[in-house]
């Protein structure tokens, strides 16, 4: 294969990228300066080491259970004859959507001693349900929350490759499951690092769902020193950072070693009959379906019913009408869509740098936006308080409008498309490329006629991980959002805090609804075909 | 296809904006109650805040308040400590004028930072000296207390203690919840260890711990876990409770319960509203503070938090406290 240097807009367009995912980190850096932080000496204390060590054996559980459910979701609803498998689509990518501070609070009102879930089993003759806590709730909670980040690309990756090699492999006599290891699992497996990676990184920034599973996390240590101590809040987030550094550096030496899969559209996938495993196939999905969708609805379901209940009947009102609950929906879904969509621009241009011209600035600005996922909303949101302080004229032009909300979000979020429009780039074939170039088309029109059809469905599903996370934002929703434009999240969250429980589960149940709204238009685009 | 979707962003963000902009004159509901005269005209007067207390229960009062005198409010809402910061790092170029904590801790980091300006005296002088701070830099406006939540199917009313010092007995081995990192106990126990001494306070909290009380992460999942017979009882603020009564009625199966009125697990810690020094709008700012202190603000405060204007029957002091 030639190698092609890049050309010096798309790498100056790159460094313009990287330097702006790069604000959260240089931030952090210079309050460590400014506040007397000693991130070296905390380092090695035990109060620093103890929930470090927590915190990474919960990422790894989860990556691991996340990886294998995400797989196996991906290639039952992708290559079996699985029953549903068009409605099964459009809901698992839905956890994304949920809120840890309510999802998790949910999760725990309908399982735990007690609840919905033991009210049903007590009619039944089963008395206790376990208790839901510490590093098996946390893990559990997390699991069925951040499955979705490896299903999606995994299962647009699945649906892209061409049936051939595992069609030649079961003919030579391989059985489904040699076949899976040895074809598919080497095929799918940039895809499969990619959102494994994205589940390590969002674990160790997690800050709900461990607080209400109680699991000490660095994560519950910088939040209960943000006021008290402020250096040392700084000092935590920044080993937080440098550790995911090291985890995408290292994620990186290990998918540069992985194979490539270059492919046509329109080839036959390979697809199998699930025979007697059809029972236990449905069993893994409806269930996944019945813990990480069910279970929290069903607690969300049941406070706004009972708000609504109350209402009718004439009790204490509730504190939001329609007319709220609209204009929170309509901020939610414009924002997060403008989001998805600036996301894909911000990223295809590093994607171009890093996949086909293999350029150093392009994987160094892959390695910045990957890395900047594990950063705590809260720092994203004051560090772009802090720059647009700190850039007179520009700074205030841009403060308070949705300009800076958006940018808010890409930072925060742009990491999810990254890793799917690295793929998406490398599977366009180099050869219709160098066609296209001997027939004299130029590099533009190379990019719209031959890239971007191949990458379009792709780049669609990228967006859509990005608008369904943004969906659920909270910290940079509160601090940075123009003054009087609520989202769902922060108004769900300010019901919530108060205990205005109905408020936010009818709320929540609407950011649902819209999420499996938008889930359904991706499918119907086939964008989970990639 | 994006060119499909295209109108579908315009359409949404127009709706966005169309959405954000609202003539307040005319007011409704909760703020009605509060306001019952017709609505001044509006001024080009205004004033901004962060507001750590829910929009849930403060809307109606600043509609109320702008339909009164006319300036125009424009709020952030948020978590209290998040504002905190994030006042902290926009410094003297903060657009904010006022800041309504939820809890102490955040107005006492603020003032350890020097961000917080003077309130005039015939605010202050408006409430009794425990809620206010003598410094003129901060005012309580409404409050919290601490009781005691439990489960009225796994506790009888009579066994119920009195004080928090009786939790440490075996009776209550493993049957008490505390929100140990939330901010309103870690406020809580910061007034215990001023009035008792931080030896007692700390060896109640040891002796809690040895009695194998339960963590909970807040409040509300204390309550909430309570009302479920996952847990006995539960130190907690006082409003929770109401609010999963207001939804679930008698199925809610906890109740609060008061613990001696001189007891210091019967604390009423208060939410305070402060001026900030960088306030280019003080007189506003100053007249929203004195809206909040009037006794139909107070009287709806009432339904939902308790006031801090008296009326209220726990003599314990309470105290905003720097956090070292």
């Amino acid at each position: 294969m030639t190698q092609k240097r890049a050309p010096r807009e798309l790498r100056a367009v790159g460094l313009v990228c990287s330097l702006a995912f790069a604000f959260p980190g240089l931030y952090l850096i210079w309050r460590n300066f400014t506040s007397g932080a000693d991130p070296f000496g905390l380092l090695f204390a035990s109060e620093t080491l103890q929930p470090f060590w927590r915190t990474v054996r919960l990422a790894i559980l989860v990556s691991i259970s996340a990886a294998s459910l995400g797989t196996s979701l991906a290639w039952l609803t992708t290559r079996t004859d699985l029953p549903l498998r068009r409605l099964w689509r459009v809901v698992l990518p839905i956890p994304l959507v949920f809120p840890t501070f309510i999802g998790a609070a949910a999760f725990i009102r309908t399982l735990n001693p007690g609840g919905l879930a033991n009210d049903l089993l007590t009619s039944v003759g089963v008395d206790r349900t376990p208790e839901l806590r510490g590093l098996f709730g946390a893990w559990l909670v997390l699991t069925l929350f951040c499955y979705p980040y490896v299903y999606l690309p995994v299962a647009a990756r699945l649906r892209q490759l061409p049936g051939s090699l595992e069609q030649s492999a079961r003919i030579l006599g391989d059985t489904v499951a040699q076949t899976f290891r040895r074809i598919v699992l080497r095929q799918i497996s940039s895809s499969l690092t990619a959102g494994t990676l994205l589940v390590f990184l969002y674990t160790i920034s997690d800050f709900g769902a461990v607080q209400l599973m109680r699991y000490d996390t660095l994560t519950r240590a910088i939040e209960s020193n943000y006021l008290a101590r402020p250096p040392m809040a700084f000092a935590l987030s920044l080993i937080l950072l440098v550790f995911a550094g090291a985890v995408v550096a290292a994620e990186r030496s290990v998918s540069r070693r992985l194979p490539e899969v270059k492919v046509h559209r329109a080839q036959q996938t390979a697809s199998y009959a699930l025979g007697h495993w059809r029972t236990p196939a449905m069993l893994l999905v409806g269930g996944t379906f019945a813990f990480s969708i069910v279970a929290p609805s069903v607690a969300l379901i049941d406070w706004a019913a009972d708000g609504l209940l109350r209402n009718q009947r004439g009790g204490r009102p509730l504190t939001i009408d329609s007319s709220k609950v609209f204009e929170a929906a309509t901020n939610t879904l414009s924002s997060s869509i403008l989001t998805g969509f600036v996301a894909l621009i911000a990223v295809v241009p590093i994607a171009f740098l890093a996949g086909r011209y293999r350029d150093r600035i392009g994987h160094f600005s892959h390695s910045v936006v990957i890395a900047t996922f594990a950063v705590p909303g809260i720092l994203i949101a004051l560090s772009l308080r802090f720059w647009t302080l700190r850039s007179g004229f520009f700074g205030d032009l841009l403060y308070d409008t949705l300009a800076l909300l958006i940018f808010a979000y890409v930072v925060r979020f742009a990491a999810l498309a990254m890793g799917t429009a690295l793929v998406a780039v490398k599977t366009v074939p180099e050869h219709l490329h160098d066609a296209a170039a001997t027939l004299g088309a130029d590099r533009w029109r190379r990019f719209r006629t031959v890239d971007l059809p191949l990458m379009r469905p792709g780049l669609l599903a990228a967006s859509g991980l990005v608008v369904l996370s943004t969906m659920k934002e909270l910290p940079i929703s509160l601090i940075i959002a123009p003054i009087g434009f609520p989202t769902l999240t922060t108004r769900i969250f300010g019901s919530f805090e108060d205990a205005f429980v109905a408020e936010a589960g009818i709320m929540a149940l609407v950011l649902v609804c819209a999420s499996g709204f938008l889930s359904w238009v991706l499918v119907l685009r086939r964008a989970d075909h990639l | 296809m994006f060119r499909r979707l295209l109108p579908i962003f315009i359409a949404f963000g127009m709706f966005g904006t169309a959405c954000g902009s609202s003539n307040q004159l005319q007011i409704d509901g909760s703020a009605a109650e509060i306001n019952p005269d017709a609505c001044v005209a509006g001024t080009n007067r205004e004033v901004t805040i962060y507001s750590g207390r829910t929009e849930n229960l403060i809307e109606p009062v600043l509609e109320a308040f702008a339909c009164a005198t006319g300036i125009s409010v424009q709020v952030r809402w948020g978590s209290s400590t998040q504002l905190a910061l994030l006042i902290d790092e926009e410094g003297d170029r903060s657009p904010a004028d006022i800041f309504l904590s939820r809890s102490p801790g955040p107005v006492g980091f603020l003032e350890s930072k020097g961000l917080l300006g003077t309130i005039n005296s015939d605010i202050l002088n408006l409430v009794s000296n425990e809620n206010r701070s003598t410094e003129g830099r901060w005012v309580g406006f409404s409050g919290r207390k601490r009781v005691l939540v439990y489960n009225i199917d796994l506790v009888s009313e009579a066994e119920l203690p009195t004080s928090v010092f009786d939790l440490t007995e075996k009776k209550w081995r493993s049957k008490v919840a505390i929100p140990a990192t939330n901010g309103s106990f870690v406020d809580w126990f910061t007034v215990f260890r001023d009035q008792y001494g931080t030896d007692i306070a700390t060896k109640w909290l040891d002796d809690m711990v040895d009695n194998e009380a339960r963590y909970y992460p807040n409040n509300r999942s204390i309550v909430e876990a309570t009302g479920r017979g996952e847990i006995e009882m539960g130190l907690v603020n006082h409003y929770y409770n109401y609010q999963e009564v207001a939804v679930a009625g008698d199925d809610h199966r906890a109740k609060n319960h008061n613990l001696g009125d001189n007891d210091i697990g019967s604390l009423l810690i208060i939410t305070a509203a402060t001026v900030l020094d960088s306030s280019k709008n003080p007189d506003e700012a100053n007249e929203l503070l004195a809206y909040l202190l009037t006794a139909p603000v107070q009287s709806y405060f009432t339904n939902r938090t308790i006031p801090a204007r008296g009326g209220h029957s726990t003599k314990c002091r309470v105290a905003i406290t720097h956090r070292s």
